[in-house]
């Protein structure tokens, strides 16, 4: 290519900065970007004396501690608050942003390389230096260690790693990689957290139940069904942080007992909080509550291998005989948004504001759903096995409001109540014709359509392809321009929804609770709950 | 007596391997499985394919239960698969001591509120304290514990602020803290017990009061109290403590859900959470455990019996 004058960083710095909604802090990209405030160059001493201790009822499953190897954000949640990445993820109330962490600059050099100068005199837990060093160590971990950590394919393209200095590391991509600031910070599991080398060589596998990181609080003790224990880190490198000298994530399965607590004050925050408990804790004048629409999507899936869904007029037939307003009421406590297409609200630039009145997507209409279920192969009453089970955000809820809306178009629901590890297993084996479920995406249109929906992806329990699909989705990959991208993927959506191997319901809001005299709790919607900046009043 | 112990404890390990095997198989036989349940929804197969073979579980069922078999024996349990939690420390240090304190309070309590009432709906038979006692005991073996737990948690941990929502302090570390915090999970744990117990001891009592050693002591002139709670008493140890250990399988039973109203880290919930979980060595950890408890209770109210009635002592 003889046009030598293209601008690789400032066309990278404003798709990444658009991608995700972003808006002024990557565009000062060739001067580096400057971390935080001017904290950076200061000592990493907390001045604040730390005080105070949280309980928070942790009513969601925790696998382990070990940023590299969880699949669950509840313990994301926890692995942030002893951790730091080389990125994170901020919230203006607004958009969501990536910023440099544990780098206090982050350089995009070219459209391959990031060059990342790290906070100097910054010490994990057990006063081991985090250096580019145990940067390296870190990635490597993530993309080929062993065992393998199930997080990998996000630094596939990562070709080398070169330590320039001991505080100065560069990465090279295969290939432009845009993606890398949500690989790096993306929702379960961060292929860019940063762990002690010292602790992974003592602890081997067990590193996950004695994490050491070098983020605002230690790790303590960990009991099994009791609680999660974390005391201040006072060289924490962000001064003045952290504020609470103690915090207990206590887990508790019954989320009814977590709201007893809570109101009771015997905890002081909830780090979900299931819908069905959301408009009781809405009366509680002790009480606020956070949450907002996140990046999820859910949907009734049909198996599209087998009669009576591999019939595609059926499929649209179901799309549209849905009646979302009384699905959003009944099954969802009116709390989430309709879903017209897998493409969430928070994803600026890719989320049409307008989508309700495109005639895109899926939404409720009879008449349109008789007329697809007219051309159907089978014109009898079908009857179809619905497996639900007491999972996910509200159970078995939509399956039970469906149900008897598909009557209207002559599906005879027959629905099947599952013990989860059952249910989960059927739905991999392909042995259902439908089921409800729900997508948590990061941030990203990509890992939002493409995964699921590819030609023989893992996670394609619907058994659905399309050349055409695969192909949009590819080409977009490697698209920068942001129009561009999102018309690319619009076209894959439209694809995917008049194909219709799943019916779109909703997104989702994602509650956290705490007490009142919790302050300073920043809400980031990507379902973290970092205690940084948290006092108790 | 020796060779009596002698013979129950190898029929101990004979119910044991039994036991062991059948939950074994049990859950081996039931579907799902315990790394699609740990990767979550979103994995690749080659994931999924190294997680299996890093837990073993890509062996034959057989060679898995002589695995197991053999690290149990030899004390090496393990870790969990998900967290990694050292079984043995797990099962043992952590979870059984809280529900055997549980289980202990709760049969304490249904001792201190079940004797007294069937014993004095036995004196009073066909009165109105003995059908108001009846129709108590009845509706508490009805009530469902969970939702008593509930009902208890909103009203008097809420409402009225007078006892802990959740969680465990153990006793013997600050015994007033400890017993306060048991108190609503003893409570609701108990009450089916309660009834239960109000019923044996009410039978039993009416049973003794009619035989002439009751009479005969009545006839030299001892005064009632004596009659009914020295003479009544020692003579329906028997069936009472025969029911405590028959009920101890019911007791954990309702653990389970109590715990878990309560978030109590114990046994209950610990099985619970590991069954729901695929967790094959976990829940084996915790069935041995709760076998051995009922046998080593069983066996117990065994041994009891020839202390408690003088004529089944060998002579």
């Amino acid at each position: 290519m003889a046009d030598v004058s293209i601008d690789h960083k400032s066309i990278l710095a404003t798709h990444i900065a658009k991608r995700i909604g972003r808006r002024t802090l990557l565009q000062g990209m060739g001067a580096g970007l400057l971390a935080t405030t001017v904290g950076g160059f200061l000592p990493g001493k907390a001045s604040a004396q730390q005080a105070g201790h949280i309980k928070i009822a942790a009513v969601k499953h925790i696998d382990t501690l070990d940023p590299h190897f969880t699949f669950f954000l509840a313990a994301v949640q926890i692995i942030n608050n002893i951790h730091n990445g080389l990125l994170k993820v901020a919230y203006d109330g607004e958009a969501v942003s990536f910023e440099p962490d544990l780098a206090e600059t982050w350089d995009i050099e070219d459209d391959r390389t990031h060059l990342f100068k790290l906070r100097p005199d910054v010490m994990f837990h057990d006063g081991t230096p985090c250096d580019a060093e145990a940067v390296k160590f870190s990635l490597l971990r993530v993309k080929e260690g062993t065992p393998a950590s199930p997080h990998a394919w996000k630094l596939e393209l990562l070709e080398e790693i070169e330590i320039v200095d001991p505080l100065t590391i560069r990465l090279r991509f295969t290939q432009p990689y845009a993606f890398l600031p949500v690989a790096l910070t993306g929702s379960t599991g961060r292929a860019g957290t940063i762990v002690s080398p010292a602790a992974v060589e003592k602890y081997g596998a067990d590193y996950g139940r004695n994490p050491v990181g070098t983020g605002p609080f230690k790790f303590v003790s960990w009991r099994e069904n009791d609680s999660i224990e974390l005391e201040a880190n006072p060289d924490y490198f962000e001064p003045g942080l952290p504020k609470l000298a103690r915090a207990s994530f206590m887990l508790i399965d019954e989320p009814t007992t977590a709201v007893a607590a809570l109101v009771s004050g015997q905890v002081q925050g909830m780090n979900d909080c299931p819908m069905q408990l959301v408009q009781q804790l809405k009366n509680v004048p002790n009480v606020t509550l956070y949450g907002e629409i996140e990046g999820n999507y859910s949907y009734v899936g049909m198996n599209t291998t087998r009669a009576p869904f591999d019939d595609v007029n059926l499929r649209r037939a179901v799309a549209f005989a849905i009646d979302r307003d009384a699905l959003m009421k009944q099954a969802y406590f009116g709390l989430a948004q309709q879903a017209y297409t897998p493409i969430s609200p928070p994803m600026t630039g890719y989320f049409d504001p307008d989508i309700a009145t495109s005639g895109r997507g899926h939404f409720f209409d009879l008449e349109k759903a008789k007329e697809y279920r007219a051309l159907a192969a089978n014109q009898d009453e079908i009857e179809v096995t619905y497996l639900m089970a007491e999972r996910g955000p509200v159970g078995t809820r939509v399956a039970q409001v469906i149900a008897p809306m598909l009557a209207e178009i002559g599906i005879k629901v027959k629905l099947e109540l599952l013990e989860s590890a059952t249910w989960v297993q059927r739905m991999k084996d392909r042995d259902f014709d439908m089921l409800d479920f729900d997508w948590v995406a990061d941030l990203d249109p990509d890992e939002t359509l493409f995964p699921e929906f590819k030609t023989g992806g893992s996670w394609n329990y619907w058994g659905w392809s399309d050349p055409e699909f695969d192909r949009l989705c590819t080409e977009a990959q490697v698209v920068l321009d942001v129009p561009e991208r999102a018309g690319l993927y619009h076209a894959a959506e439209d694809i995917l929804m008049d194909s219709a191997p799943v019916a779109m319901l909703a997104h989702l809001p994602i509650y956290k609770a705490f007490t009142n005299n919790v302050q300073g709790f920043e809400y980031i919607p990507a379902d973290l709950l970092n205690l940084h900046t948290v006092s108790l009043g | 007596m020796l060779a009596h112990i002698g013979q129950k404890v190898a029929q101990t390990f004979a119910v044991l391997l039994i036991v062991s095997f059948a939950s074994f198989a049990l859950l081996k036989l039931a579907p799902g499985d315990p790394v699609v349940l740990m990767l979550g929804s979103e994995f690749s197969q080659e994931t999924y394919d190294d997680m299996r073979a890093q837990l073993g579980l890509d062996q034959p069922f057989l060679a898995q239960y002589v695995q197991w078999l053999g690290d149990f024996v030899t004390g090496h349990w393990g870790t969990s698969y998900v967290g990694r939690a050292d079984i043995y420390t797990y099962v043992v240090h952590e979870a059984l001591p809280v529900t055997l304190t549980l289980t202990a309070a709760s049969i304490f309590l249904a001792l201190l509120i079940g004797v007294p009432l069937g014993v004095i709906s036995a004196v009073r038979k066909d009165g109105v304290l003995d059908t108001v006692v009846a129709a108590g005991a009845l509706t508490l073996t009805a009530f469902p514990s969970f939702f008593l737990g509930i009902l208890l948690i909103w009203f008097l941990a809420v409402r009225f602020g007078l006892f802990p929502v959740m969680g465990f302090v153990p006793p013997w570390q600050d015994f007033a803290a400890g017993m306060w915090h048991l108190a609503l999970p003893a409570l609701t744990l108990s009450t089916f017990f309660i009834g239960m117990i109000v019923r044996v001891t009410r039978a039993a009592m009416i049973e003794v009061m009619e035989q002439p050693y009751i009479a005969s002591a009545r006839a030299r002139g001892e005064p009632q109290w004596r009659v009914v709670w020295v003479h009544g008493m020692r003579n329906i140890m028997m069936p009472l403590v025969t029911t405590v250990g028959l009920q101890l399988g019911g007791i954990l039973q309702g653990a389970v859900l109590t715990e878990t109203v309560f978030s109590l880290p114990g046994l209950g919930q610990m099985l619970t959470n590991a069954v729901l979980g695929r967790e094959y060595v976990l829940v084996q950890a915790g069935v041995m455990l709760t076998a051995l408890m009922f046998i080593f209770v069983n066996l117990l109210v065994d041994l009891s019996y020839p202390f408690l009635d003088p004529r089944l002592r060998t002579r």
